[in-house]
């Protein structure tokens, strides 16, 4: 089965309890992984980060590095792919 | 450490250790001489091409930085509760142990109430992936105008335009460079050390220079021609050209604009770009006279100019509508503005279209790129205006007009660090716009979370000076709390904000105060408790910011032991962080602005707590891989490298940049539609406009109200970026020039107002008044009033350096009025009235 790298930050990470991890992964996409990763909160991180089939504002999906759209969950993933999900801090201050 | 031996330059014996100047953000490479664990000399490293071997003056009177006696060496605690200027702290040496717990107590109370009420005025660039750490904290507030002085609505222009973070003129192969209230390439703005080698070397290539300023700065001195203005008209006399070029000679380059710029695209009416039922925008086809969409018309078959009219709607290009728009700017009313005679207007305007040579083009390592070698560059003076929005837009599309954007000997953008220009592609064949390079664009809210309204600032920076009005009127603003704590980090608002006043009320609300620094300041005097944090030339860093023609980074690290009993800011952060149980959250934070989440191979673990080298050595194999981490760097002091022409010239390909910035009205009307929603009905929204023009600012109609003259401040190589006005070696050197002894005004006003120099004058302002001794020269504008920076101190505790007290920000004002509405940039330039005093 191929195996993914996901790595959470911030809030994320609260969600699904670890900072990185490989997983043995059955799914195609980014979505179908969102959908396999549960929660703390009983549900997945899918149910949690994404809201009429887009991803939240307040959340980013790297894979393997290259930054996702909302719209880009159908996304597919190959074996030894790294995904990073991560909630936006708003005010990084600037200067 | 890497060592080389003493070598010729010095007769001293020793080691030469390669370091990073931290006098600026800028991060000069240098090498530090050290005899014995003491640090005795500091020259510019000559193999970092980003300096070439040079310092300016902050640079080399950095070990008086180091060794300044009155340095803060030990955590301390106030025991004297009383506040304010001139009141004795009472201060007490205390255990790093004491310091962290006090600290941890207050931010803790005030974390577990409401994160929010916390304040922090944050600075140290050099630093900034620190900079996240209120953000962990959970406050959003940020109480400086530091960054947003000069660059408020500079950044996001420059974010809009080409994803670059600054901008500058082609060393390399421009021809005419006309200046605009800037001091690149003579003694301020970026990388100064090397930038004054480029200019020079420019100059004896024969490239002229024509300044424009208010003052005969030193970049005005020595150009080639120095016009006087009027403060804050520059976009007049710009626009005024700019009606030359389009109306009077009709010399623009319609190749770039139609096939590089959004300017063929079509307007309708509501001023929005016109578009067919995909959303896709059009253009006028010249083969068929229709419309059609951009990307079904070649580039050479779009119509630059015109109005049509489709289906009973009047459409014009974006061109044609800024054309129209410069109709009546013509030289004689914008001579009338900023006082450069109309004359002057055309000449230059002649001159610059010519120097342009529109459709040239050069060779440069085997590629074909447009040439065009004249440029006009800008800065703080030009354009940190209460519509500065409007100010940097007309610089742009003036330059843009000659084709000339980020091409060789053109106008290029600077990006803020080695990742080079953010790009991406946007809508309709654009480049995205990038307003905010620093941190996410925030959206809307009301009641605000942050006390500076960034919520309400969709492309604008960080507008610190509104806390002036908002914590003083909260109602006003919706605002639902008030703070309680203040964190200074290397940050002196009560010297950096405009109203002083009020910065000195709202500091003394404050329930705790601390403060991270290296001295004593204005600001930091009013702190509960201080935690001395470590000069550059003991501490570990790699640096890249904003650097004009080169990329890579440049390592700090320490080149002698640490004095006394300090911390690195980092260790004393994330030592709070953990105490105060967010250290998962602060190295999460790390992970993203260090860029770790890239390659998670580097990620930091959220509740491990790695030392500043560690951090440092993961940065560096990071981005330039395994073999080279600090160790590497350590020995070969910087990777820092020139950039490639495919990296500098036009890096986004076809992408086109916007000429009509359709996307400002945009999300103008957007915010409009949130501000009716919450029922705010009294926020301005005229700035949100696609295309510049000219209209009086507050400033100007200050005048009508009995204030005849206009208030600069300026500053020079030995004090800009910097905190460096309270050190001996440089203010021995300031002193002794006349420039920087008192209120400059200029010789003919003087005389009609019976002022000599030495005599004692008052500056009243809207906001506030100043005093000091009047010096009188020729060199500014007989409107205006020159403070520089030099003599704005209060405060110092060397008792070498004398307090010359004209603190010129007591003169600006903060409140909304003076601000940009819609990027929040501060107005710099205040009317006043002259009185004398003796
Ligand atoms: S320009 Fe900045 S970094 Fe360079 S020497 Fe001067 S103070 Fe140091």
């Amino acid at each position: 089965m191929p195996k993914i790298h996901v790595a959470a930050i911030g809030m994320a990470r609260k969600l699904v309890g670890f900072s990185q991890r490989t997983i043995d992964f059955s799914g195609e996409t980014v979505a179908d992984l969102l959908r396999a990763l549960n929660t703390v909160d009983g549900r997945t991180l899918y149910a949690n980060l994404v809201c009429e089939g887009k991803l939240r504002g307040d959340y980013a999906i790297l894979v393997n590095g290259m930054s996702l759209t909302a719209e880009q969950l159908e996304t597919r993933l190959e074996g030894g792919d790294e995904v990073v999900t991560m909630a936006i801090l708003r005010h990084l201050h600037g200067g | 450490m890497a060592i080389q031996h003493a070598s010729h330059h010095s007769s001293m014996t020793g080691q030469w250790i390669p370091s990073t100047c931290g006098m600026c953000l800028h991060g000069c490479g240098i090498r530090v001489q050290v005899v014995d664990g003491v640090a005795v000399k500091i020259e510019g490293d000559p193999t970092n091409p980003d300096n070439l071997g040079k310092l300016c003056p902050k640079g080399n009177a950095g070990l008086s930085r180091l060794y300044d006696p009155t340095r803060i060496l030990k955590p301390m605690k106030r025991t004297n509760p009383a506040k304010g200027p001139g009141i004795d702290p009472g201060w007490v040496e205390i255990e790093w142990e004491e310091a962290y717990e006090i600290v941890a107590r207050e931010l803790g109370r005030v974390r577990r109430d409401d994160p929010r009420k916390l304040l922090c005025a944050i600075g140290d660039f050099q630093r900034i992936i620190l900079w996240g750490w209120p953000a962990v904290f959970g406050s959003p507030n940020f109480f400086t105008s530091l960054g947003n002085y000069c660059g408020g609505s500079y950044h996001p222009v420059n974010g809009m335009v080409d994803g670059s973070f600054a901008a500058i003129n082609d060393y390399a192969y421009c021809n005419y460079w006309i200046q605009l209230g800037s001091g690149d390439g003579f003694s301020s703005h970026l990388h100064v050390s090397g930038s004054t080698k480029r200019m020079a070397d420019a100059r004896m290539r024969g490239m002229k220079v024509v300044v424009v300023d208010p003052r005969c700065s030193p970049a005005a001195a020595k150009a080639d021609e120095w016009i006087p203005i009027v403060p804050g008209t520059d976009r007049a006399f710009v626009l005024g050209m700019a009606h030359v070029l389009v109306h009077e000679l009709r010399r623009y380059d319609r190749q770039f604009l139609r096939e590089h710029t959004n300017a063929p695209y079509l307007v309708g009416e509501d001023g929005f770009f016109w578009r067919d039922e995909r959303g896709r925008a059009q253009v006028w086809d010249l083969r068929v006279d229709a419309p059609r969409p951009w990307n079904d018309v070649p580039r050479e078959a779009m119509a630059l100019e015109g109005t049509f009219q489709v289906d009973g709607h009047r459409l014009r290009t974006g061109f044609q509508v800024w054309k129209d728009i410069l109709v009546d700017h013509t030289p004689e009313r914008m001579a009338e503005i900023s006082t450069v005679p109309a004359s002057t207007i055309r000449r230059l305007a002649r001159e610059f279209v010519g120097a342009a040579q529109i459709g040239a083009t050069i060779e440069i390592e085997g590629k074909v790129y447009p040439f065009r070698p004249a440029a006009l560059n800008y800065y703080r003076g030009a354009q940190s205006h209460a519509n500065g929005l409007l100010d940097n837009m007309t610089y742009k599309l003036f330059n843009m007009l000659v084709g000339n954007i980020d091409v060789p000997g053109g106008h290029l953008g600077v990006p803020l660090d080695h990742r080079g220009f953010f790009i991406s592609p946007g809508e309709d064949g654009m480049i995205k716009p990038e307003p905010h390079q620093l941190h996410p664009i925030p959206p809307f809210k009301y009641p605000p979370d942050s006390t500076h309204l960034m919520e309400w600032f969709p492309i604008g920076f960080d507008a610190g000076q509104l806390n002036a009005e908002t914590l003083l009127e909260p109602e006003r603003f919706g605002l639902d709390y008030q703070p309680e704590v203040l964190l200074l980090y290397h940050s002196n608002p009560l010297w950096n904000m405009p109203e002083t006043d009020k910065i000195e009320q709202i500091m003394r609300r404050m329930k705790f105060i601390v403060a991270i620094d290296i001295h004593l300041t204005e600001s930091t005097q009013w702190a509960d408790v201080f935690l001395p944090d470590r000069t550059y030339l003991e501490s570990t860093l790699l640096n890249c910011l904003e650097p004009p023609v080169v990329t890579g980074h440049s390592l700090r690290q320490p080149v002698v032991e640490p004095l006394g009993d300090t911390r690195d800011a980092y260790e004393i952060l994330t030592e709070l962080a953990e105490r105060l149980g967010f250290l998962d959250d602060w190295n999460d934070l790390l992970n993203v602005v260090c860029g770790f989440v890239a390659n998670t191979t580097y990620m930091l673990d959220p509740d491990r707590r790695y030392t500043v080298e560690e951090l440092w050595d993961r940065f560096a194999r990071s981005v330039y891989g395994d073999d080279r981490g600090l160790e590497w760097f350590k020995r070969h002091g910087h990777a820092v490298r020139y950039r490639t022409p495919e990296e500098t010239y036009m890096p986004y390909g076809d992408l086109r940049i916007p000429f009509y910035f359709e996307y400002v009205k945009r999300v103008g009307a957007q915010l409009r539609q949130q501000m009716e929603a919450a029922g705010i009905t009294d926020w301005r929204f005229d700035n949100y406009v696609p295309l510049p023009f000219w209209k009086n600012s507050p400033v100007i109609e200050d005048g009508e109200r009995g204030y005849d003259f206009y208030a600069i401040t300026f500053k020079e190589a030995l004090h800009t970026f910097a905190d460096t006005v309270v050190m001996p070696w440089l203010t021995e050197v300031s002193e002794k020039d006349p420039v920087h002894q008192g209120i400059l005004i200029n010789r003919a006003t003087a005389e009609r107002l019976g002022i000599e120099t030495g005599q004692r004058i008052r500056l009243v302002s809207p906001a506030g008044r100043i005093e000091g001794r009047a010096q009188v020269v020729e060199g500014i504008h007989p409107q205006v009033v020159g403070v520089s920076n030099a003599i704005t101190r209060e405060y110092v505790t060397n008792p070498t350096v004398r307090v010359k007290g004209a603190h010129f920000n007591r003169l600006l004002t903060g409140s909304m009025r003076y601000t940009d509405s819609a990027t929040g940039g501060l107005e710099s330039t205040a009317r006043v009235r002259i009185e004398v005093i003796d």
